[in-house]
């Protein structure tokens, strides 16, 4: 016959168990929580990689959301020179007569980006940048993809998520604002805003932009933890690595990110 | 080995005259292009006014303000030249192209003296009206060094056989086409034509030059045992089909498209060469006959890579009439295998992307696949050029092993600039430095960087447009990184940083 456990020990030892497995889990969450290397797309910003465990994971439809000025073509940039390093392809597309208008290649080529395999597509209008990137993507040609957030019907994304699973890239979608319909497809959002402005030099005529720094919020991450923020610097293309003396940061105040805000919908 | 030399001194000059009769009583220059471009080449009126191969033409212009600049059609002066090769056909089984406006006829087992053999290939060479308007010089020599240089000092000149070291004893240093400084080198030594060239001796000069002086000597003395090398000839396979109704479905012509390129496929194994380029006729019921041409990343004799690329050139097309019928030519046929790369790895496949580009110049338009790349410049808007996008560059650049490595890890990342539509902008000033732009306060404002380009075009009359401006970067109260800039007092926005 089978002795009955009290119960204040049997809750005591659920408890401890309880402690066990959290203190395992916390322990455990750092590496379970890094994507392998061969499943990313590595930005090279060692903050905003580390906030996404390990880097932009493949196959997946990503988001860099953020007004003007907040670095989120330099990620992009980033993005495709990795694409673009190894022998890989990668491709951009954009509408040059929007308002987003259209990459500066010197400052790709600065960002690191190997022009020779890197495939401008020059789309007019959001259905053929929807047609753009359904026949990259069906290539499977091409690590990376950079294309406008347009807005697009829900059935255009669930099949570009498709392809874009199946080629094992990256589709990254740059703008202020991501619809709701990207928001839901996209597996990756990060929000990007500017924390401040590096000039070099005295305010006047031989002022100089040097950079701006950058915070990163990652908002939705399907294979990794969400809520992570990352901070990182990107110097103007023509500044980096340049020497430049003593630089002067112009912070943004407050106010200024309200209205970041309301001008991105974020 | 008795070598006839078909020369057209400076062709392109020749080519640029043949479509302009306004320019035959002029001094002319030859440029790449009119915008920032370079001297290609210059008849001797041009070249007495004191421009120079490899000018800028805006140097060239202020030397020769008298000459006429024409811009060099490669294209053009290509057919022209090998029509020109086609007609010398006649006159010689074997013939060298030695690139435009020289061509090499071997002349031995011909019958007839060397007057003779000159007054044919001229005659052969003015069989076609166009070229007969070329000034075309003709040399006999008894190898392809003497011939081309005999050709060049005069028209109709023999050298004969035992001649030839006596005959390019006096030319100078510039008939072995040898670059400026290799010239200005050997002057220093008082090398100053090809006697003085021959009488060095040979093992001290090979030594001190390198091994390609071995060559220089040997021509010097006019000695060059390079044999002719035949001109490939064009292999095109060309194959129809007409059924006996139209094909008004998709599935009809995609049905009667992969049967054509079954044909031409096994016609290409059948001679056991690859094809480059596919050139289609689909010739519709209302008359209306659309072409449609292609070019494949790698020479191939796949039907299945064919039809693909094939098909995706159709997915732009609107029909608006049934076909009756198709016309399918393989065009550069090509020996030999694909080139492998034993380290590929991520190595995308030429023959994907190929079909890829094809899909997208057919949903996009035909220039809507593009190469960028940076040019040198002073403003932003010159320092990009765009180009087509071809698979064939995928298949010929860097292969992955060295390829450059992905970006290191760091904490700066850089800055992307964004071209916008330049348009106008509402911006206040104090004290000449803007404080608003479009009613959004200005925080920083850094520059201005001022452009003052092609000034001299006015001055010149080379038909370009002065530019001058100023830019400035300007941080606005939003936190929005802009390039606004000054033209003419109108304010413009220009890019942004992001």
């Amino acid at each position: 016959m089978a002795s009955l456990v009290p119960l204040e020990r049997r809750r005591a030892t659920l408890e401890g168990l309880r402690a066990a497995l959290s203190a395992e889990h916390r322990a455990a969450s750092p590496e379970a929580f890094t994507l392998a290397e061969e499943g990313v797309v590595r930005s090279g910003l060692g903050t905003l990689d580390a906030a996404l465990g390990g880097g932009f994971p493949r196959g997946v439809v990503a988001t860099l959301e953020g007004p003007p000025g907040s670095g989120r073509s330099a990620v992009a940039a980033r993005l495709l020179a990795s694409a673009t390093a190894g022998g890989g392809l990668g491709a951009l597309i954009e509408s040059p007569a929007g308002a987003e208008g259209s990459f500066f290649p010197p400052a790709l080529a600065a960002a690191g980006v190997d022009l020779g395999r890197l495939l401008v597509v020059h789309a007019p209008d959001a259905a053929g940048v929807a047609r753009g990137a359904d026949i990259l993507m069906r290539s499977a040609a091409f690590g990376v993809v950079v294309i406008p957030a347009v807005v697009l019907r829900a059935v255009v994304w669930t099949r570009l998520a498709g392809l874009t699973h199946r080629a094992n890239a990256v589709l990254v979608a740059v703008g202020a604002v991501a619809s709701d319909e990207l928001r839901y497809f996209a597996s990756l959002r990060v929000r990007l805003q500017p924390s401040h402005v590096r000039f070099a030099g005295e305010s006047g005529p031989f002022c100089t932009l040097a950079g701006v720094g950058v915070e990163a919020a990652i908002l939705k991450h399907k294979r990794a933890a969400p809520g992570r923020r990352a901070q990182f610097s990107c110097a103007t293309f023509e500044c980096a690595g340049a020497p430049l003396g003593a630089l002067r940061e112009r912070t943004l105040e407050p106010a200024h990110a309200d209205r970041l805000r309301a001008r991105s919908g974020i | 080995m008795p070598t006839v030399c078909a020369l057209v001194p400076a062709y392109k000059v020749a080519v640029a005259r043949l479509g302009t009769a306004a320019l035959r009583e002029r001094a002319l220059i030859v440029a790449d292009r009119l915008e920032r471009g370079h001297v290609l080449a210059l008849d001797e009126a041009a070249y007495a006014l004191g421009a120079r191969e490899g000018m800028t033409l805006v140097q060239a212009a202020a030397c020769a303000r008298e000459a006429a600049i024409a811009v060099d059609d490669p294209v053009r002066g290509r057919a022209l030249w090998e029509r020109a090769l086609d007609a010398l056909d006649a006159a010689s089984p074997l013939v060298e192209d030695a690139g435009d406006g020289c061509a090499f006829l071997e002349m031995r087992g011909i019958a007839g003296s060397a007057q003779e053999w000159l007054a044919r290939v001229r005659a052969a060479f003015a069989s076609d009206p166009e070229l007969a308007r070329l000034p075309l010089h003709v040399a006999l020599a008894p190898n392809k060094f003497v011939a081309r240089a005999a050709a060049l000092v005069r028209d109709q000149n023999i050298v004969h056989p035992s001649e030839e070291r006596a005959f390019v004893a006096p030319l100078p240093l510039r008939f072995l086409e040898l670059d400026r400084a290799t010239i200005e080198r050997l002057e220093l030594f008082g090398v100053t034509n090809l006697r003085t060239l021959a009488a060095l001796p040979h093992g001290p000069f090979v030594r001190r030059f390198g091994p390609q002086a071995a060559r220089w000597h040997a021509l010097a003395g006019g000695i060059d045992g390079t044999p002719l090398v035949p001109r490939a000839r064009r292999l095109t396979i060309d194959r129809s089909l007409y059924g006996e109704g139209t094909a008004e479905r998709e599935d009809q012509l995609l049905f009667a498209l992969r049967t054509l390129v079954g044909f031409v496929a096994e016609d290409i194994a059948l001679l056991g060469k690859r094809c480059g380029a596919l050139r289609l006729h689909l010739e519709c019921e209302d008359g209306e006959c659309i072409v449609l041409a292609t070019v494949l990343a790698q020479p191939t004799a796949q039907p299945g890579t064919m039809f693909d690329l094939l098909r995706a050139r159709l997915e732009g097309t609107i029909l608006r009439s049934p076909v009756t019928g198709l016309r399918l030519a393989a065009e550069r046929l090509e020996e030999g295998g694909a080139e492998l790369s034993l380290f590929a790895g991520r190595d995308p496949d030429p023959e994907i992307v190929g079909i890829a580009l094809a899909r997208l110049e057919a949903a996009l338009g035909p220039h809507a696949t593009l190469r960028a790349r940076v040019v040198p410049g002073n403003r932003f808007e010159s320092r990009v050029a765009y180009e087509p996008f071809t698979a064939a560059e995928v298949a010929r650049s860097t292969r992955a092993a060295l390829a450059p490595a992905a970006p290191r890890d760091s904490q700066t990342g850089t800055l992307a600039y964004r071209m916008l539509a330049r348009r106008a902008i509402e911006v206040r000033l104090n004290a000449g430095r803007p404080i608003s732009v479009d009613a959004r306060a200005v925080l920083e404002v850094a520059g201005p960087w001022r452009a003052d380009e092609a000034w001299w075009t006015t001055a010149l009359e080379t038909g370009g447009h002065p530019i001058q401006n100023d830019a400035y970067d300007v941080l606005l109260d939003d936190g929005a990184l802009i390039r606004i800039i000054n033209d003419h007092a109108t304010w413009y926005l220009c890019g942004s940083y992001d």
